[in-house]
């Protein structure tokens, strides 16, 4: 455990060298990222000027859970960032220099980058977050937080395992970039409200791609409108899935086929 | 003319050779269709208008846009800058062409492969959910959504064209490409009606180009603005381009001479 963490230490440490050599190319990707931010803000606040009221929950419950989906897509890029150069690894053959590593090759994979940029990216998030929750007639207790972080916490397992069949997908497809952008864009459900969806895309998005787990379910779980049976299936279901991902991985590496080394 | 046929289909038989690819891009279009979808119809009750739409209005909205987007934007805008950046620009240098044309006729199979399939997604979703859905009778219209639709996709080309060319001045040309394309989707209307926003932030965007790429032929569609509002709308379009279109030939002669071939 202890090597893992020096060795993401370092690759942090190089990461954060990088970004600090390509000073332009990191300005703007923060101010872009904060610009996306801003503009989806402001639509929920032109909204709210417009209406009370969306599927029963107030201006600063939708900017909450817009928080918490921001909180948790952004957690996702910072640790998981290198997951999004892959691909080109297994499309080159790159891969099979990971392989030769004295490292566990997934490790190596998901955190070869941690984008330093998403990090401090949480403090207008936390902010926003800190913020909705001021505005929210509600007295929130240790409870409250309690479940909000544990839902956190096995909400980044559910990622953990998506960016881990992405990954598979990759070797088992080789060009497949597509997966990773796909799990990003499924993510956009977790803007809003789950309740804006009918019945059977809720279920679609509570079990095949789980993202309502992942985003709805600790926002509902801070404002105390998740139930205990849903917060123990979350718990369950993604230690079940984390497992059915590395079961995914360790079969797909048998398809490595190493092209192009 | 038949050098640049040939690029295009070159380059639509490599996209097809990656179908799992292709087939998960567009599976992301169909997911923020649907949010965006059941967002609205939240919002928007039958037979009540919200900021001006009513929900026939604002669910043909996001169709268009599912639809527009492949015309307008896609086709691997950002592949030029990565090229100018890593080198392997040189090899269009060396060739027998003109980098203007080659690199629309690579994009537009991209265009081409991406619009046929959100034809089949809209046509899917309309079969689906049967949205109330807004259709002109006037053919004037028609023209006109076309001819501005023509307009937008080359005043993007020009956008995009000119925007990649700072790779030829700076290494760092994906970082500002990725602040210049969200400024842009917003500012174009490629997520939400731009006239839900605050008035004075609204006409400040109607003197931005991005204003006329979305927002303007969906409008035009629907039939929410006036025949004077159409005519000046075009003829703005239409200086865009011509201005825009003079700055990429003069930027590009001058960014050649900036060019190192770093990389390669």
């Amino acid at each position: 455990m202890k090597k893992y963490l020096i060795i993401w230490k370092t690759l942090t440490g190089l990461a954060t060298s990088s970004y600090l050599t390509n000073r332009v190319d990191s300005i703007s990707y923060f101010m872009g990222k904060l610009i996306r931010l801003s503009f989806f803000l402001l639509m929920i606040i032109v909204i709210f000027n417009k209406t009370s009221d969306l599927v029963g929950y107030g201006k600063y419950e939708v900017i909450f859970f817009f928080s918490t989906f921001n909180l948790m897509d952004v957690l996702a890029q910072a640790f998981f960032r290198g997951i999004y150069f892959f691909g080109n690894d297994i499309k080159n053959g790159n891969f099979d220099f990971i392989l030769t590593k004295p490292i566990n090759a997934l490790f190596y994979s998901l955190s070869r980058l941690t984008d330093i940029l998403d990090f401090i990216f949480l403090a207008p998030i936390i902010g926003l977050l800190i913020y909705s929750i001021s505005k929210i007639n509600i007295s929130f207790t240790f409870i409250n937080y309690a479940s909000y972080f544990t839902m956190i916490v096995f909400g980044l397992l559910i990622i953990m395992a998506l960016h881990i069949i992405t990954a598979a997908i990759n070797i088992i497809a080789i060009e497949s970039e597509a997966a990773i952008w796909l799990y990003r864009d499924s993510m956009t459900i977790g803007r809003f409200p789950p309740e804006i969806f009918p019945g059977l895309i809720q279920i679609i998005f509570t079990v095949a791609m789980p993202i309502i787990i992942i985003v709805s379910f600790p926002a509902k779980a801070f404002l105390g409108i998740l139930s205990l049976r849903a917060a123990l299936f979350a718990i369950l279901y993604s230690v079940l899935f984390f497992a059915l991902s590395l079961l995914i991985w360790k079969k797909s590496l048998k398809h490595y086929s190493s092209a192009s080394s | 003319m038949k050098k640049y046929w040939t690029v295009t289909k070159n380059s639509w038989q490599l996209q097809l050779q990656y179908r799992l690819n292709l087939v998960l891009w567009r599976l992301r279009s169909i997911t923020i269709l649907l949010v965006f979808y059941f967002l609205w119809l939240n919002l928007i009750k039958e037979n009540s208008v919200f900021a001006g739409f009513s929900q026939s209005q604002i669910f043909t909205y996001f169709l268009l846009i599912n639809l527009l987007r492949p015309i307008v934007f896609d086709g691997q805008q950002r592949r030029m800058a990565q090229e100018i950046n890593d080198g392997s620009f040189s090899r269009y240098l060396i060739m027998p062409i003109n980098h203007f044309l080659y690199e629309f006729s690579r994009q537009l199979s991209n265009k081409v492969i991406n619009l046929f399939f959100a034809i089949v997604e809209v046509v899917i979703f309309i079969l689906v959910l049967k949205p109330p859905l807004t259709i002109p009778s006037d053919p004037q219209i028609w023209l006109f959504f076309f001819l501005s639709l023509f307009l937008a996709t080359i005043l993007y080309y020009f956008l995009s064209y000119l925007f990649n060319l700072t790779a030829f001045w700076s290494r760092e040309a994906m970082g500002p490409r990725f602040l210049f394309d969200w400024i842009l989707e917003f500012s174009a209307g490629a997520y939400f009606p731009l006239s839900i926003l605050m008035r004075s932030f609204f006409v400040f965007l109607s003197f931005l180009p991005f204003f006329y790429l979305i927002y303007f032929p969906i409008t035009i569609y629907l039939s929410k603005t006036e025949l004077i509002g159409i005519q000046q709308g075009i003829i703005m379009q239409l200086v865009f381009t011509i201005i825009i279109g003079f700055f990429v030939r003069w930027a590009y002669k001058k960014s050649l001479k900036k060019y190192t071939g770093e990389g390669i």
